[in-house]
């Protein structure tokens, strides 16, 4: 147990729609604003008096920029959390550590990103810091470097590859419940599925996480003022960050390689938190891509390489009945992807009651950060009968 | 010499790896290891994270090892668009046993026949090129 179990909540939600990339009505920044002000009026707060600007990965739209345009009072903390989508829900972590400490009192964690005003968003997030070992030798993208690791998870320990087919059907069929998802006229059947265009073997097109244009961001408070204010609290029971050693930037050089890089930081979340996979209601699973989601399972110690293929099942992922309801909304792949961001909002709203795919009395929810990453970190939150 | 690679620098991860591209430039396949406690070091780096030396050695092995991994690119990328005629092509993983299990990427050139995690490959040394972004590259055969 740690000094930051259950010190700090999440106490407003706010969200722009999920444009299509390079379609965003406004620039990258104005998004954010948007962003940040709908989750102060969800939390019932004066924008004004966000003290603390916390965000990760590539993200530009820093405090000092933002402030003007809320009306800042004071900034007292600002952060960024390194590293790509593993970053989240790392960012929570620190934010709950400057509250712990006193250095800040209300702290926004967001992330903002628009194609217009930056440039293309596969490109973005790699932060031109890809090797020269990979560039010379045809690779880019994730979702190459990715599926990689998928295909020896798959060919070397024998994961069954129908279990990347569900996570894809999992989130496109919570997506058809979700009006504000990107992906909710898509009825992915094993048929389309299948007959979806390669991208990098062992990943057919739906294996593939979105690119939107959007802004997320959430409000962090101590517990204590959280009590005290309009919306249910989601706390932050743990969110570890960090990597083991053997991982890092290690050119594909990772030992052990092939499923999220998730061992330690669940590990330690477990212990943290004071609860293990079978104690959690509902969780929201980053996924860049399915295999990477896969391996998020397996890492966070909800199934073995052995039975994934018994327990990674339509039916045991789906809300409300399955075992272990995941990405609700629809997640990376189905709903849209603002690097991550919506999974912490979906992950608030379950323990509110406000998904549009709600596990009845949910009281643990889990989200992931981005696997594979060189670094990364995941996040249990809780209500207040879990602290 | 003027190397290739050099003129046509790409900054980007560690960047610690400059002897290995000077090797391919010169036919030879090198991979690091630290000076004082002979411990491979790859990708390379600046400093031993076993022993604390900062003394690499270069040494040159037998382009040899098996896949440990592979995948097959159907599309191309943004960054990698030299290589859209090649389209669809194969990346591997290889595992080095000479250099205790070092992975090395590169192109699988030749037949696909046998493509498998484990299959044992041979290294063939390329002059830079175009697609390789002006830099020397080592491709992989199946040993059939």
């Amino acid at each position: 147990m740690t000094k930051l179990r259950g010190a700090a909540a999440i106490v407003g939600i706010g969200q722009t729609p999920y444009y299509k990339r390079a379609s965003a009505p406004d620039p990258e920044i104005k998004l954010a604003l948007r962003a940040i002000v709908a989750a102060c009026d969800d939390a019932g707060i004066n924008p004004r008096d966000v003290d603390g600007f916390i965000s990760y990965a590539s993200e530009r739209n820093d405090a000092q920029k933002l402030m003007p345009a809320l009306g800042t009072r004071e900034v007292k903390f600002a952060a960024l959390t390194w590293i790509h989508g593993g970053g989240i829900p790392g960012a929570l972590s620190i934010a709950a550590s400057a509250i712990a400490a006193g250095q800040a009192e209300t702290i926004v964690v967001y992330r903002a990103m628009a194609e217009s005003s930056t440039q293309r968003l596969r490109v973005m997030v790699a932060q031109d810091d890809t090797a020269a070992q990979y560039l010379v030798n045809g690779l880019e993208s994730p979702a190459q470097i990715l599926a990689l690791r998928s295909q020896r998870m798959i060919e070397a320990d024998g994961v069954p590859a129908s279990t990347l087919k569900v996570m894809a059907q999992v989130a496109y069929y919570h997506a058809r419940n979700n009006p504000g998802a990107y992906g909710r006229n898509t009825v992915l059947d094993d048929e389309t599925y299948d007959n979806a265009r390669w991208i990098s073997e062992p990943f057919r097109l739906f294996d593939c996480s979105r690119e939107n244009d959007g802004a997320s961001a959430v409000i962090v408070t101590s517990a204590a003022r959280a009590r005290h204010l309009a919306k249910k609290p989601a706390y932050i029971l743990s969110a570890p960050m960090g990597t083991l050693a053997g991982g890092g930037a290690l050119e594909e050089n990772i030992r052990p390689y092939s499923r999220a890089g998730q061992l330690g930081v669940a590990t330690r979340m477990w212990a943290e938190s004071g609860y293990g996979p079978k104690d959690v209601d509902v969780a929201q699973i980053y996924q860049n891509m399915t295999g990477l989601g896969v391996g998020a399972l397996l890492d966070h110690g909800f199934c073995t390489a052995e039975n994934a293929g018994e327990f990674i099942t339509f039916d045991n992922l789906i809300a409300p009945t399955g075992k272990l309801p995941v990405n609700t909304s629809g997640g990376d792949l189905a709903e849209g992807f603002i690097h991550g961001m919506g999974l912490v909002t979906e992950a608030v709203r379950q323990l509110r009651g406000d998904s549009v795919n709600q596990v009845p009395n949910a009281k643990l929810s889990l989200m992931t950060g981005g696997p594979g990453d060189t670094m990364t970190s995941t996040g249990l939150l809780g209500t207040e009968e879990t602290l | 010499m003027d190397y290739s690679y050099a003129k046509h620098k790409i900054n980007g991860g560690i960047g610690a790896d400059d002897q290995f591209w000077q090797g391919l430039e010169h036919n030879e396949f090198r991979l690091s290891r630290c000076n004082s406690c002979k411990n491979w070091t790859w990708p390379a780096h600046y400093r031993c994270g076993n022993c604390g030396g900062w003394e690499m050695e270069w040494v040159a092995l037998p382009p040899e090892g098996t896949i440990y991994t592979w995948t097959r690119s159907w599309y191309a990328f943004d960054r990698v668009k030299e290589r859209a005629v090649d389209v669809p092509y194969v990346t591997v993983v290889v595992e080095i046993p000479a250099a205790a299990g070092a992975r090395v990427m590169g192109i699988l050139e030749g037949s696909e026949q046998g493509l498998k995690i484990g299959a044992p490959v041979r290294g063939l040394i390329k002059p830079p090129s175009e697609k390789t972004k002006h830099y020397p590259s080592i491709v992989w055969q199946i040993q059939q």
